[in-house]
């Protein structure tokens, strides 16, 4: 006999595995472990490792799948990664695209922030965006469409409820679209990062329907023209932290003093420079104003000991 | 999950999924998505898990923190929508345990300098050693062990199920039982195969801790 000692967490788990296993699970199944899960967030870990546990090693049971959607079929019956998407995605993504490309740019309204502005503003439609420091975009409003082109910088997005008129963010080639969702996009060097606050998002890129994706609340993706470069769920209380501008302030949870100096210096015109690489790379936590950088140089030298210069007014020097 | 905030979206339309459907479909598209998920993790992670947790180990945690970390990783694979974007299953798994393990030493206050660099180092291991290879190895021979020992009707239940590929109700049927039966077997069956992994990862972890801390000591 194998022993096996009490746990009744993990035996609960494993009863939902056993149930899982079987061929009829039902809405009153999906719903009592939905109830267990939400009792303890690391259940859904647990669970997974269980159920994954169970199946290891068995190739048989690894290619028997529960009977599914149609929809569900043609994505596993397709090859793997991208490609796999492409096909149900390319459908969906033509409709979405012609119109995109067509329409773009007619009675547009163009808005910018300059340096240090956080401007936040109603449109026609009912929706609200928040302008960061030094962007720049254009919003037009047509019949069947709500299309805003972001040049630079970033801006938070809580979309009013429109379903015959999709809400369209282009930010180069990438688009984020949503119905009835908060979410920001922001340009940077390295791509397009999408933070979604609220609802469900879509982004694909223009051309390429394969690097279509869905988010979710508390995701956050990094995209370009021809990849989705990092992906992040689940995410939600670093989503708000990173939205954390909306108000005034920079949330430096674990963020690289480099990373954060890149942050401070987005919105003043006193620039920070950390002259030493070694440093760059230290990891910093706090919660700071971003007209503030000064203050942010003082709590890193005090809490990392180097040390600061501020004889030049146009930059603020860490070394 | 979110699908019941997107009542009357265009997004939700395209897909097929209308806010009546939700109910058995909503729960069958839910077991679906979690089975993709876990048959992906059983093929490209339980095998090697005893070298995400021996390299996590390097990092001086506690066995029971490690334990905390694994399944925190896990939960963010289990909330992930569908695991077709992640080309190097093990690397995403590495660099999400070593995020929530960075988190973990910084909230405990005890960055141990040479552990995080030790962290920094994972790529280093990426193709597996020959000790790897005899680590997972021994895994499987020692859950066939397990299942070997199991209580005679339970064993044949796990068998047909795992070995042979047989559903809970073929087996129901093949052995005169009823399919709850069945599942109350399989129920034994997955505690005792959990035991066997984690009795085998255990094993692994110290055989290499055992060698590794020797050195560390000698310096």
């Amino acid at each position: 006999m194998v022993s096996v000692s009490a746990d009744p967490v993990r035996d609960a788990a494993a009863r939902f595995v056993a149930r899982m296993d079987a061929e009829d699970w039902s809405a009153a199944d999906e719903a009592a472990l939905q109830s267990w899960l939400d009792e303890d967030p690391l259940r859904q870990g647990l669970l997974l490792q269980m159920q994954a546990q169970w199946l290891a090693l068995t190739p048989a049971a690894a290619e028997v799948q529960p009977p599914v959607e149609a929809e569900e079929q043609v994505e596993t019956a397709a090859s793997s990664g991208w490609g796999r998407r492409g096909v149900l995605a390319g459908i969906a993504a033509s409709a979405a695209l012609a119109f995109v490309g067509v329409r773009w740019n007619r009675n547009a309204s163009a808005y910018a922030t300059r340096l240090g502005e956080i401007r936040r503003l109603p449109l026609s439609d009912g929706s609200v965006m928040t302008m960061n420091s030094g962007s720049e975009l254009t919003v037009s409003m047509a019949d069947q469409a709500r299309e805003v082109e972001l040049t630079q910088g970033e801006a938070w997005f809580e979309v009013a409820k429109d379903a015959k008129r999709p809400f369209v963010v282009a930010a180069g080639k990438v688009r984020v679209r949503a119905v009835g969702t908060a979410f920001s996009v922001r340009r940077r060097e390295t791509g397009v990062e999408v933070l979604v606050t609220e609802g469900v998002v879509e982004t694909w890129a223009d051309g390429d329907a394969g690097l279509r994706m869905r988010l979710e609340a508390g995701d956050r993706a990094m995209l370009s023209a021809h990849a989705v470069i990092d992906y992040e769920t689940g995410m939600s209380s670093s989503v708000d932290r990173a939205l954390a501008w909306r108000g005034g302030m920079i949330d430096l949870n674990g963020r690289t003093l480099y990373d954060a100096a890149d942050e401070f210096n987005r919105y003043n015109q006193r620039q920070i420079i950390i002259a030493d690489p070694r440093i760059a790379r230290e990891e910093f936590d706090g919660l700071f104003r971003v007209n503030d950088p000064e203050g942010f140089a003082e709590a890193v030298k005090t809490s990392l000991g180097v040390a600061l210069d501020t004889s030049n007014p146009a930059i603020i020097r860490l070394h | 999950m979110s699908h019941g905030q997107e009542n009357g979206n265009s997004i939700s339309a395209m897909e097929g999924v209308t806010p009546g459907e939700a109910g058995a479909g909503e729960a069958s598209n839910q077991l679906a998505r979690r089975r993709r998920i876990a048959v992906w993790v059983a093929r490209e992670i339980v095998p090697h898990e005893a070298r995400v947790r021996r390299w996590l180990a390097r990092s001086r945690l506690s066995p029971e923190d490690i334990d905390e970390v694994m399944q925190e990783a896990y939960c963010r694979i289990a909330m992930l929508p569908s695991v077709d974007h992640i080309d190097r299953p093990l690397a995403y798994m590495f660099s999400t345990a070593r995020n929530l393990l960075l988190r973990r030493l910084k909230r405990q206050q005890v960055v141990v300098l040479e552990a995080v660099s030790e962290i920094e180092t994972w790529r280093d291991e990426d193709t597996p050693s020959p000790e790897d290879q005899t680590a997972s190895r021994m895994s499987y021979e020692r859950v066939l062990e397990i299942i070997g020992r199991l209580p005679e009707r339970c064993r044949r239940v796990v068998e047909l199920r795992k070995i042979e590929g047989w559903s809970q109700k073929e087996i129901a049927a093949h052995l005169g039982m009823t399919e709850k039966a069945v599942e109350k077997q399989v129920w034994t069956g997955v505690r005792a195969i959990r035991e066997a992994w984690t009795q085998a990862e255990a094993l692994s972890e110290h055989r290499m801790l055992g060698t590794e801390r020797k050195e560390a000591r000698s310096w």
